[in-house]
C-alpha cells in the first residue's frame, strides 16, 4: 500500500514542485502520483512508498521546504480529487454580493445558471436599468435564499 | 496547458490527443500520475494513463 505525504512548499509554487518531483522521480522511483490543489496554497501532496525516498529529493529542491512526519490517508484528500462546482449552491432568484471584479461589494438577483462553464447571470439591485451581467461561480457571495 | 473536456489530459493541442474531444484554457488542480497501477490517487480518479492531469476543467 502507498503512503501519501504533505509537502510544504513556497506560496505560488505549488505546480513547479510538483513537477520537480515528477523528474526527480525517474531517478529515484517510489514516486506515483504527486497532487497539488488550488484551493490549497503553500502545500501539495505526494503519493510514494516511504518518507526517507522523499526527504532525500525535497532535500536540494528549490521552492520546497519540508515533510510533514505524519502520513494523510486517500479519504482526506478525495473532496480534493472531486472539487464541488463554483455554481452548487446557487439557485435563480438568490441574492448575492458580487465579491471581486468591477462591481464588487454590488447586491444582485440570480438570473440564470450555466452549470458547465460555471457561470452565473445576474442583474444589479441597485441599477436603474437591469443590465445582465454573467460571472463565475465563485465570484459571488450568497446573501440570501430567495428575494424577500 | 489545456486540459480536455472529457478526460482532463493537461496537453499543449486544442483537441485532446487521446479521445478527440476539444481542450479548454481554463482549468484548475494538477495531477501527475507516474504510476497508475500502483497509486492510489490514480485508482479513485479511473485513471488508467501516466501523465498530467486537471483536477476540474470548464
Amino acid at each position: 500500500m502507498t503512503k501519501i505525504f504533505v509537502i510544504k512548499t513556497q506560496v505560488g509554487q505549488e505546480e513547479n514542485v510538483a513537477n520537480l518531483f515528477e523528474k526527480a522521480s525517474r531517478r529515484t522511483g517510489k514516486i506515483y502520483a504527486i497532487l497539488a490543489p488550488k484551493e490549497l496554497r503553500g502545500y501539495i501532496f505526494v503519493e510514494g512508498e516511504d518518507i526517507e525516498t522523499i526527504k532525500r529529493i525535497i532535500r536540494h529542491m528549490r521552492y520546497a521546504r519540508d515533510v510533514l512526519e505524519k502520513d494523510i490517508k486517500i479519504e482526506e484528500i478525495e473532496h480534493f480529487l472531486f472539487p464541488p462546482s463554483a455554481v452548487a449552491n446557487i439557485e435563480e432568484g438568490m441574492i448575492v454580493e458580487l465579491i471581486s471584479g468591477p462591481f464588487k461589494g454590488e447586491k444582485a438577483k440570480v438570473t440564470r445558471i450555466d452549470d458547465a462553464k460555471e457561470e452565473i447571470t445576474v442583474e444589479l439591485l441597485d441599477a436603474m436599468v437591469p443590465i445582465p451581467i454573467t460571472v463565475r461561480g465563485e465570484q459571488v457571495r450568497i446573501l440570501k435564499k430567495e428575494e424577500d | 496547458m489545456k486540459a480536455c473536456r472529457k478526460c482532463h489530459v493537461l496537453t499543449n493541442k486544442s483537441i485532446c490527443p487521446y479521445c478527440g474531444e476539444p481542450t479548454s484554457e481554463r482549468w484548475q488542480g494538477y495531477l501527475i500520475v507516474i504510476d497508475p497501477k500502483n497509486s492510489q490517487i490514480a485508482e479513485k480518479m479511473k485513471i488508467k494513463m501516466p501523465g498530467k492531469y486537471a483536477l476540474k476543467v470548464r
